[in-house]
């Protein structure tokens, strides 16, 4: 079976990339990335807005080619979409004309799963996200925060050994996204999965990661750095912005960043 | 009774009230010799006349005819187009190379093919859906190619990661989208058919309401073609209400289209 529920007992990294470019015409969005991410861990990858985060969870995914360098997905060359992966896109990609049921078994469907037990997978799902009795509701009829639940549901019903997510909640107010990043969190714990999450916030990205990547401004984004986050797990993430290690960590991260975030308003403005 | 039901049977009561004072200075007019019944009719003579048709049955053989070759444009137009739209949205190429024709034949006046299809496919009921499809064909077609076309991106990627095949694609994500454009273009498009198709009556046939207008105008029968036009009315309404409910059925997922009593969760 292509998707295993337990935790993968590949030792090879889950993600290698190796000077990676991605080029649109003349434009260099990003140039020569070389990171790897070992299996069933939290990364997230960070930098200015404009920097190519989302270009690069593109080719991770294989919805973009590369034009230089290799993608490895568990220690194979990745060609066409990557099929280990779930991505959880930043906009509202939920098809409208199906219902919240329908939405989240959208995966199984397309694998020609239509039984009862996929059915009755898709039901757990919807109260595992926390929306019992939304069902037979349309995205149109959610608020934000429940559509982002039915695209979390979505991703994962489908077991993909690799989570991709694309600044997800940013469109959320702080307290319902602190609401579902726990939820996450709550759902990685011990599923053996590896999650790459992209993102602008630098607090968000230390309270739910085990790595942080910092990407430089763009055009031609590169890696900056790669930071350990050694708080322990599990996290109590409406407490963890008072830990102090989270601060030590947020300061020296943030030093880096810094100078990129700098660099990309001068380039705008 | 809530505001807006309330609002809504106010408002019914004005339109009927308006409809009876047009009647009434109408009939008033005609009877006072104000208008002349020659040219101008009067509404008790039409509702009369109209009477004599539902009691001979003429009426329904009539309008049955005219409503089947309206239906038969709407489908066999509504495929075409959603045919071409497919392929046309699929293909860019071939998008390129037919975009003046398409131009040309949706700027010609459908009423010029008459005529010609009159001489192809005769006096019945298929020179009248032939000139109904070339309406509805284009309709279609146009809200099929915008549909296909402009599906949100992340949609379409969406799908893809979730592992769907090429065909899933269409059959999941492309499909729906289009059809989402046709059912919001359905009343103009059920409209449009009805009105090629008595056209295509009026100018020459033997059955249907346009033939029914017809004859009554050859012989300066004024109250007959009033009749024509009240029938016709009427069938256009009650299509409408049909295809209004339809379309709610169908897009019942859109926001503007749910019914009362679905409320949005904040």
């Amino acid at each position: 079976m292509r998707y295993s529920m337990v935790p993968s007992s590949d030792t090879r990294p889950a993600l290698r990339l190796q000077d990676v470019v991605k080029r649109f015409g003349t434009y260099v969005a990003i140039e020569a990335i070389t990171l790897d991410v070992p299996a069933g861990t939290f990364v997230s990858v960070v930098g200015p807005s404009g920097c190519g985060k989302s270009t690069l969870l593109h080719v991770i995914a294989g919805l973009l080619a590369p034009s230089g360098g290799r993608v490895e997905v568990f220690g194979k060359p990745l060609t066409g979409i990557n099929r280990r992966a779930s991505y959880m896109f930043q906009q509202d990609a939920l098809l409208p004309w199906k219902t919240v049921l329908d939405n989240i078994r959208l995966g199984l469907t397309l694998r020609g799963q239509n039984g009862r037990d996929a059915m009755e997978n898709a039901r757990n799902w919807v109260e595992r996200v926390g929306l019992k009795g939304f069902g037979d509701h349309y995205p149109y009829q959610l608020s934000g925060g429940m559509r982002k639940r039915v695209a979390m549901a979505q991703c994962w019903i489908v077991q993909p050994e690799l989570i991709l997510m694309d600044e997800p909640f940013g469109a959320l107010d702080v307290h319902k996204r602190l609401r579902i990043e726990s939820e996450i969190l709550g759902l990685w714990t011990g599923s053996g999965k590896t999650v790459v999450f992209v993102t602008h916030d630098l607090e968000e990205a230390i309270s739910l990661s085990d790595d942080v990547f910092v990407l430089s401004a763009g055009p031609g984004a590169r890696l900056v750095g790669r930071y350990a986050i050694d708080l322990a797990r599990p996290r109590q993430l409406m407490d963890i912005k008072a830990d102090s290690r989270f601060h030590e960590l947020y300061r020296n991260i943030w030093r880096d960043l810094r100078q990129e975030v700098l660099k990309s308003y001068e380039r705008t403005s | 009774m809530n505001e807006p039901v309330k609002q809504r049977s106010a408002l019914i009561v004005w339109q009927l009230a308006l409809a009876s004072a047009l009647l009434f200075a109408w009939e008033w007019g005609a009877a006072s010799r104000r208008l002349d019944p020659f040219f101008f009719s009067r509404p008790s003579e039409i509702v009369l006349r109209v009477g004599q048709w539902v009691g001979t049955g003429i009426l329904w053989m009539h309008l049955s005819i005219t409503f089947t070759e309206a239906i038969l444009s709407f489908l066999i137009g509504a495929f075409l187009g959603v045919l071409f739209g497919f392929a046309l949205a699929g293909v860019p190429i071939l998008a390129a190379l037919l975009d003046p024709y398409i131009r040309i034949a949706n700027a010609l006046p459908r009423v010029v093919l008459a005529p010609i299809f009159l001489l192809w496919f005769g006096l019945g009921i298929w020179s009248k859906v032939a000139l109904g499809v070339t309406v509805v064909f284009f309709i279609v077609f146009f809200n099929t190619y915008r549909g296909v076309r402009e599906v949100d991106g992340a949609m379409i990627d969406n799908a893809r990661m979730l592992g769907a095949s090429h065909a899933q694609l269409v059959r999941h994500v492309l499909v729906p989208s289009a059809l989402t454009w046709i059912f919001s273009s359905l009343h103009i498009s059920i409209g449009m058919a009805i009105i090629a198709v008595v056209v295509g009556e009026y100018l020459g046939a033997s059955r249907g309401i346009g033939y029914l207008i017809g004859q009554a105008e050859g012989t300066f029968d004024t109250t007959g073609v009033f009749a024509g036009m009240a029938v016709l009315a009427a069938g256009v309404l009650v299509v409408g209400g049909l295809v209004g409910r339809l379309e709610r059925q169908l897009l019942r997922w859109k926001p503007e289209h749910a019914g009362v009593g679905v409320e949005r969760l904040g």
